[in-house]
């Protein structure tokens, strides 16, 4: 149990207060009939007050109510989460069952890995029980290294893919592009990349193949309504808007969209590579050929951060309050605090009548 | 202090009566163990004026003269035992607040339960006897009236003004009453049961007056063990039901105070019963209630006209 503002706390002795009303000393005025009260002597009224305790529920309940509302104030948090596995979508299924394994946690619940990993980490970090440990595993680049070393308060392992010969030589010339078209749209690919290698200083060179391999770069897939092979691999594919269906691409359902030079590109990474899409695929005239030229440069170093991080456990640096500052109570808290209140004015009305 | 072996009998046996609400099942119940008392006794017993036999006059019915005094006497003689046709009995219950005093060592019981039955059995025998009776309830401050005749019907009629009588408010005023007091006209016989708490009262005064007008007034006033020995609960506070005049305290200090004030006031009511020459008796509603009923109309008998 985490508190964010513990000196919420000192109002402990608020509890004191209901006790007090509870307990005091009232004056009885229920008497018994007596018929032959007469032959008794009267009784001033002072003599009969009373000190003893009264509707202990309501009591309960009031006391209970104070300590929810301290303990909602104070915005404590109860850690809730174990050893948990940060699986980055994109990755090797295989590689990363392997990893996952080989650091003892293969029986964790795995959890996606979000867009900027340490950081939100940081942020979430309350979440995970004081003995938990975190394994994030992710392909290489989708990690950017910090400039300073991050301190989290549970021991964190750090897993990337060995880089290897798939990722775009930076300023290589010849760009491997595997085009799978229909008949119909092939022309309009075909002239695409034609303009493309006029663009920009001219020196690039788009390679059309058939068949993907290790150095393929892009892949283009117009085919409506067919899945590509299974063994295909490439860092970015471009699927055609009539390609981009549900059945043929389950994992573009849930792609995030930007708009770079007012075209829409949606993508989202699967084990295949990263996949594009967008109305403008194919384009339908030289305009929008420009435009998709312009975003794709601007795009095509983005996604790759300057210095990504390899492989490595951060140790436990020991737990600092200074991440739960900002952070909120448990939602259960204030429906207990909801609930709590309701009974005691139930209560408090039933005592009256 | 003579221990009586029969008082958990007693408790057990009232607090059985007081489950049920049939009044007549209580009766049959009270006064089978009267029974001896009841059939041998019939011309002598309680409420039936001695009766005499007089010479056969030509145009009495033949089933009224006494065929066994012929035998023994050779002479006609018919038996004037008119069961008083001329007398009615009245049943007077007091159904005020204070009534409803419980019993504080016997379940259920009250002094309203106690006197109602008291009552209801009394009516039985008045009915078994073939007298007219009727009923006076004074409660809330009003008197309910029920005129006297013969009969089961009547018998059920009282019975069934007695279960409704509830203890609450305070005795008749006297206008109240004297307005009621028409029946006292014919001489009578009158039952009344009450706790006395208030004496002189209005009631109280009423019962003089009738007793003044020759009628046979009998009292049965009701007591509980607890107000007798003062055994209250010390510590609690205490009101009275009919006046509000405050709490009144308990405490061990007071219990002889108490004692001697309550039997300074129930002495009083007995003296003034007997300066007027009027049935007292005294009981308390943790006795068995057939031998309250006994020797109430037992200790009636030498005053009897």
């Amino acid at each position: 149990m985490l508190s964010s503002y513990p000196f919420w706390w000192f109002a402990l002795p608020v509890l004191l207060l209901p006790i007090w009303w509870h307990r005091q000393k009232r004056q009885r005025i229920k008497a018994e009939p007596l018929a032959t009260a007469r032959f008794l002597p009267v009784a001033a009224p002072e003599q009969l007050r009373v000190w003893q305790w009264r509707d202990r529920v309501l009591l309960l309940v009031r006391c209970l109510l104070l300590l929810a509302l301290i303990a909602w104030l104070a915005a404590t948090i109860f850690p809730w989460r174990g050893n948990t596995v940060l699986l980055d979508a994109g990755a090797d299924k295989a590689w990363a069952e392997r990893e996952i394994g080989a650091a003892g946690f293969s029986d964790a619940p795995r959890i996606d890995l979000p867009p900027d990993a340490l950081q939100s980490l940081r942020q979430h970090e309350r979440d995970w029980r004081p003995d938990a440990r975190l394994l994030i595993v992710s392909r290489a680049g989708q990690i950017a290294m910090p400039a300073r070393l991050p301190r989290f308060s549970h021991p964190v392992e750090v897993r990337t893919m060995p880089v290897t010969g798939q990722v775009a030589a930076p300023s290589t010339v010849r760009h491997p592009v595997v085009l799978s078209t229909s008949p119909v749209n092939d022309v309009a690919w075909r002239s695409l990349f034609a303009a493309f290698e006029k663009a920009g200083d001219g020196g690039n060179r788009y390679v059309m193949a058939t068949i993907p391999d290790a150095a393929t770069g892009l892949v283009v897939w117009d085919v409506p309504g067919e899945t590509p092979p299974a063994g295909w691999r490439a860092p970015h594919w471009w699927i055609a808007a009539a390609s981009a269906q549900a059945a043929t691409f389950p994992e573009l359902k849930n792609a995030a969209a930007i708009t770079i030079h007012g075209v829409t590109l949606r993508y989202v990474d699967s084990p295949r590579g990263r996949l594009w899409t967008s109305e403008a695929f194919p384009p339908r005239d030289a305009d929008t050929a420009r435009v998709l030229y312009e975003a794709w440069q601007s795009l095509s170093a983005a996604p790759a951060p300057a210095y990504p991080m390899p492989s490595q456990a951060f140790a436990s640096a020991g737990a600092s309050t200074a991440t739960f500052i900002d952070a909120r109570p448990a939602a259960w808290l204030a429906y207990v605090l909801l609930a709590l209140f309701l009974l005691e004015r139930i209560l408090a009305h039933a005592r009256r009548n | 202090m003579q221990a009586n072996p029969n008082t958990s009998d007693t408790a057990s046996m009232t607090a059985m009566m007081v489950q049920t609400k049939d009044l007549a099942l209580v009766i049959r119940h009270v006064l089978a163990g009267l029974g001896h008392g009841l059939h041998a006794g019939r011309e002598r017993g309680a409420g039936v004026e001695f009766s005499e036999y007089r010479a056969y006059a030509p145009g009495d019915e033949w089933r009224r003269v006494d065929w066994k005094l012929l035998a023994r006497a050779d002479r006609y003689y018919v038996r004037e035992a008119e069961r008083d046709s001329h007398v009615a009995t009245w049943l007077w219950l007091d159904a005020t607040a204070s009534m409803a005093e419980p019993s504080r060592e016997i379940d259920g019981v009250d002094k309203l339960w106690f006197a109602r039955t008291v009552l209801a059995c009394v009516a039985a025998i008045a009915q078994r006897q073939g007298d007219a009776f009727g009923l006076v309830v004074c409660s809330g401050g009003k008197v309910e009236f029920t005129p006297a005749t013969r009969g089961p019907r009547q018998l059920q009629r009282v019975l069934a003004q007695l279960s409704k009588a509830r203890p609450e408010g305070g005795l008749p005023s006297a206008e109240v009453l004297k307005a009621n007091l028409h029946f006292a006209r014919s001489p009578s016989l009158i039952f009344a049961a009450s706790d006395f708490l208030d004496w002189p009262s209005p009631l109280s005064e009423a019962l003089l007056r009738l007793r003044n007008l020759r009628h046979d007034v009998r009292l049965l006033t009701l007591r509980t063990q607890a107000e007798v020995d003062a055994s209250f609960k010390s510590g609690a506070g205490y009101r009275d039901p009919e006046q509000s005049d405050g709490l009144h305290r308990m405490s061990n200090r007071d219990r002889e105070s108490y004692k001697q004030q309550s039997r300074a006031h129930f002495d009083s009511v007995a003296g003034s019963c007997r300066q007027n020459n009027i049935v007292h008796y005294e009981a308390c509603i943790e006795r068995e209630l057939g031998a309250v009923l006994r020797s109430w109309l037992r200790l009636a008998g030498p005053h009897a006209k």
